[in-house]
């Protein structure tokens, strides 16, 4: 008997038969890594298509309404937004929590699906890395501008200032900046390591056409990039640790908003469940955003060998998942209303549905409870259009949830005098719509210069990358 | 060729099996005596925390599978028959609910839970649950029908969902049909969301309502996290014995333990976001209705126990989870799991345990009897669920082995 | 031929040819060499004898550096510096001053994670021999490479050459320094 190995395989491994069930295929029709280098270089290469420009051009028009509204407001007062009463601050606040929550789901995909292993995660990370970039952007725009005197903002952050007074850390507002610009910082940060190599393939490329400004720029920002091996060792360590940190980062985010809220004494938003029941409604709206911004690329720019039907039906599920758990969510805060005999928890539950903003609570459950179940047919999930339109749904749906959370508390807190419907002025209204513009304008300028999809990602995800195609077990 | 160092699966389990059984016998025994020592609500309400725990591993045993089928998941394979086997417990936990039922049903009404005697004085403050008004708007809810048709429902769903996952994978192994994994994802879908409803209200009925005047949306996902902690750290122990014995050797490798491991860490973090979130928010509004529940376990001992949960149950696994080098051993993560196990069982104290105060209306102090009836009873009802995990273990084949992920998961490398 | 050039460098078709060949480098005793992928190649470290990488001691040494600033930061402003009282609360708990700690922890790993990264390999380093060779291109695009450096003490031209050429090098070529 030989003493090899001090143990042989357990006999139990030649009964070993895994019954055929193959998995979805993270590239269709088999492509190879250079197949892929050229689609997703082509878009950067080739020359910008026509309709890039229409869309480029209704774009920088919607962020002139921000940037109208912006300069108007600090030229004369934040009194332009109607700040009269509580429940008037609440426009402000519902568009930062609605732009924060969508680019949750950026870094939920490149980081905690990544933690996951899920494969698939690479042909969206890094167009969803830098929606969450310019969604924060977007967010930004509301907090930084709401506090009126703009030019003292920087009094928000703990560097000395000539009346001695630090910045005072009980404060949700306080831990919001802190959390934001840590969000926002950690996400660019990510989403630029990301695409290093990808930059050095653009690099090459334009070298070898004789674009030099084109390959000196992009040369310059691939800071020398080589592939090498060793390099890749210390990289993919990084990449797994900032992954490993972008996940609290993006849960402590949204928690940190939801503290706004819940460590008050308004009924309906004081409540132990905020946390986690705002995570999973920010990563819910922002796979919602996902959709409705990969799904016309993917037709447009044909890439329905890289984003898969199993890519779609991966998105759709946990678009249907997290809806799921917003949707306990919110039947254990009605259900806690009545158990606690708070009266004013249960009139503010009562009121949600049957008073002055029933219309916007009524769409909220349906669009946010009602509209991802469809996500269960495979039939509905297998039709493109259709995924969509459900999507559209959710993003109105979560801005309705923060609207319904935020307004219906504040129109009737504590105190009599506060009470008031919201009624948004001009300039709000134009700010926020504007603020898609402002989306826009940089997520078209993303598409246009940069990789929008991690090629060296979803090369690694192919069975051809696989040193040992899935034979050899190299730890036995 | 079989190689004779590898112990048949069929002979090694029955001592093995025998001794659980005795020690969970004998566990049981000892807190019956308990009952000569103590008043019966100390005893009933210790009982209380060996179900609340056991109960939270085999849930957790339960979403580890079910969670396992909705993802689709590679690296978890090899192990999902030991979660299988685990799930046989339920129908022995439902058994031994029963007393807890019992007494409330033909003794006295509030040995354990207080609102379920109308009469029952409210301790510090005066007056009967009766004449509570809290009470009464609960009532709805907190009665002694709906509290048993309620506890019967929920271990019909867990009996039911763990019999459906059992059957198809068992069945599969005779016939090779990817039909069975088909159902057992839909069965992931449905019970996916039953699973987390009937462990939130059976956290609030069984737990929370021990302090029924108090309230927190979050407690169910605390107990979730706690279901989930405890599955991971009993997988870590199946591992460990099966390696050890011979028969996970050749199968499991560093990769897989990592991956435990990381999922040890993920949920240790997760459950030290729940607690800080929920006590943090109730600290700071600091509404007298709210935080008397934390008062109450700061009285005395129970505020080191509190500090014990934050440094024990968060803060050093958390620390000691971050190296690798921790994850794929096997001697440093088994006692990191049995840490885990025990400060669990602190954790559940610290809930429960409370409830029962004296005239004054405070607890009784953690270094009490009660502690004593507590351990028993888990090491009770824990040699049962051991001993029922044994005896489903030699039933079967060590792994799926025709189950479609079954090469991924043993050829599986990070 | 160059005067003094940096290495040899080989192609190879696909991950598991790169794979074996760099076996057989790192079997030789080659130090100074290294592989260029596309894409991280699972299981390549250690075909070339490379060990864990260190960044996680920057990361670690970055979180603890950012806790601690949050947490001693909060006490000195507002607990020393200049006191106010506040809803009643504390001049400074452990508790409030968590999610700023917290947000700082996780930036000062980040920023951690990435110098060490960036350090450990150098990286801004527009300038590399290895970026002059005409077909490096690939490098980033569907081939894989090894190249060994003449700074290797096992140098040796022709033997060098005659192993890659062993492992299944395809168009072994001189890289100028």
């Amino acid at each position: 008997m030989s003493h090899a190995s001090e143990h042989s395989a357990p006999a139990i491994l030649n009964e070993v038969k895994a019954t055929s069930l193959p998995r979805a295929k993270m590239v269709d029709n088999d492509r190879d890594f250079a197949w892929i280098t050229d689609k997703i270089c082509g878009i950067v290469e080739g020359k910008t298509p026509s309709w890039w420009w229409w869309c480029f051009a209704v774009a920088c028009f919607m962020a002139c309404f921000t940037v109208a509204g912006i300069t108007y407001v600090v030229a004369t007062g934040v009194g332009v937004w109607g700040h009269r009463s509580p429940v008037n601050w609440s426009w402000p606040i519902v568009n930062f929590v609605f732009w924060i929550g969508i680019g949750h789901a950026g870094t939920l995909i490149s980081a905690i699906l990544c933690l996951l292993r899920q494969k698939w995660r690479t042909s969206i990370n890094r167009a969803a890395e830098a929606m969450t970039i310019f969604a924060v952007v977007c967010a930004g725009i509301f907090p930084v501008f709401h506090v009126g005197r703009v030019w003292y903002a920087w009094f928000l952050f703990p560097i000395p200032n000539y009346n001695n007074i630090w910045p005072q850390f009980r404060s949700p507002l306080e831990w919001d900046v802190f959390a934001v610009s840590t969000y926002g910082t950690v996400s660019v940060l990510f989403w630029y390591v990301g695409l290093l190599p990808d930059l050095a393939t653009l690099r090459d490329r334009f070298a070898l056409a004789g674009r030099e400004t084109r390959a000196k720029i992009y040369g310059f920002f691939a800071l020398g990039w080589r592939s090498s091996a060793r390099a890749w060792s210390n990289y993919e360590m990084a990449y797994l640790i900032l992954a490993g940190i972008a996940t609290p980062l993006v849960l402590s985010v949204h928690t940190i908003v939801s503290f706004d809220f819940a460590v008050s004494l308004i009924p309906g938003w004081h409540t132990t469940i905020f946390p986690p029941y705002f995570v999973a409604g920010a990563i819910f709206s922002g796979f919602g955003m996902v959709l409705t911004l990969m799904l016309p690329l993917r037709a447009i720019y044909k890439l329905e060998d890289l984003i898969t039907q199993y890519h779609i039906d991966c998105m759709c599920k946990i678009t249907l998942a997290t809806g799921t758990m917003v949707g306990y969510a919110y039947a254990m805060e009605f259900f806690i209303a009545w158990y606690s005999g708070n009266p004013y928890e249960g009139f503010t539950f009562i009121n949600r549905a049957f008073g002055p903003y029933a219309w916007a609570y009524w769409i909220m459950i349906s669009c946010n409870v009602i509209t991802p179940q469809f996500f269960w047919f495979k039939a509905v999930r297998n039709n493109t259009t259709f995924v969509w339109v459900l999507s559209l749904f959710v993003n109105l749906g979560m801005w309705f949830e923060r609207f319904v959370i935020i307004c219906t508390s504040l129109t009737r807190d504590f105190l009599p005098s506060s009470w008031g419907y919201l009624s948004p002025t001009v300039i709000d209204i134009f700010t926020f719509f504007g603020t898609f513009g402002v989306f826009s304008v940089l997520f078209l300028l993303f598409i246009r210069f940069l990789p929008l999809m991690a090629m060296a990602e979803i090369k690694g995800v192919t069975p051809q990358a696989d040193a040992f195609n899935g034979h050899k077990n190299p730890h036995a | 060729m079989s190689n004779p160092e590898v112990t048949s699966t069929h002979s090694a389990g029955a001592p093995a099996s025998n001794k659980a059984l005795t020690i969970g016998l004998a566990g049981i025994a000892v807190t019956l005596l308990g009952l000569v020592l103590s008043p019966v609500h100390i005893v009933a309400t210790s009982w209380l925390v060996g179900i609340a725990y056991w109960c939270a591993i085999a849930i957790g045993f339960l979403l580890l599978t079910l969670i396992h089928h909705i993802f689709d998941a590679q690296w978890s394979t090899v192990l999902r028959r030991q979660f299988e086997h685990a799930l046989s417990a339920f129908k022995w936990l439902a058994l031994l609910f029963l007393p807890l039922l019992l007494i409330t049903w033909f003794g006295a009404k509030d040995t354990i839970w207080p609102w379920m005697n109308p009469a029952h004085l409210l301790e510090g403050e005066g007056k009967t649950v009766a004449n509570d008004m809290v009470y009464a708007k609960k009532s709805a809810f907190l009665n002694l029908n709906a509290f048993t048709i309620f506890s019967v429902l929920f271990f019909v769903v867990w009996i039911w969902i763990s019999s459906r996952l059992r059957k198809a994978s068992f069945t599969q192994d005779k016939d090779g049909n990817a039909s069975w994994t088909k159902m057992n994802r839909m069965t992931a879908g449905f019970g996916i969301p039953l699973v987390a409803l009937t462990l939130t209200f059976a956290a609030v009925y069984w737990l929370k309502s021990l302090e029924y005047h108090w309230f927190s949306t979050m407690y169910g996902v605390w107990y979730f996290a706690n279901c989930m902690r405890g599955a991971y750290s009993c997988t870590i122990l199946i591992m460990v014995w099966l390696y050890n014995r011979g028969d996970f050797k050749g199968i499991l490798h560093s990769d897989h333990w990592h991956s435990v491991g990381k999922m040890m860490f993920a949920f240790t973090v997760f459950w030290g976001y729940i607690s800080f979130s929920q006590y943090f928010l109730i600290w700071n509004a600091n509404v007298p209705e709210e935080t008397f529940w934390y008062n109450l376990r700061e009285y005395g001992d129970w505020w080191g126990i509190g500090m014990v949960l934050v440094f024990g149950h968060f803060l050093l696994p958390f620390l000691l989870l971050l190296s690798y080098s921790r994850k794929v051993n096997k001697a440093p993560i088994r006692r990191i799991a049995l840490w885990i196990l025990g400060v669990i069982f602190i954790d559940m104290c610290w809930n429960i345990l409370p409830a029962v105060k004296d005239a004054a209306g405070n607890p009784l102090p953690f270094f009490s009897l009660g502690l004593l009836w507590a351990l028993t009873s888990t090491i009770g009802i824990g040699g049962i669920c051991v001993w029922s995990y044994l005896k489903s273990f030699p039933t079967t084949k060590l792994i799926p082995i025709h189950d479609p992920r079954i090469t991924e998961s043993l050829t599986f490398h990070e | 031929m160059a005067e003094h050039p940096y290495g040899l460098i080989a192609r190879f078709n696909t991950p598991g040819d790169l794979y074996h060949a760099a076996e057989k480098v790192r079997d030789a005793g080659y130090k100074n060499w290294d592989c260029l992928t596309p894409m991280p190649i699972h299981g390549l470290d250690t075909a070339m004898g490379v060990k864990r990488s260190i960044v996680p001691r920057f990361s670690l040494t970055g979180g603890i550096t950012g806790f601690c600033t949050g947490m001693s930061m909060i006490w000195w402003m507002n607990a020393y510096d200049y006191k106010i009282i506040v809803g009643g609360k504390p001049l400074f708990s452990p508790l409030f001053a968590f999610p700023v700690s917290y947000e700082l922890t996780i930036l000062f790993t980040a920023f951690a994670t990435i110098g060490g990264m960036f350090f450990l390999n150098g990286l801004t380093q527009l300038y590399h021999p290895v970026l002059k060779y005409d077909k490096i291109h690939r490098a980033t695009d569907d081939s894989f490479f090894i190249v060994i450096e003449t700074s290797d003490p096992r140098f040796n031209a022709d033997n060098t050459r005659a192993l890659l050429a062993e492992a299944g090098g395809l168009e072994i070529a001189e890289l100028e320094a």
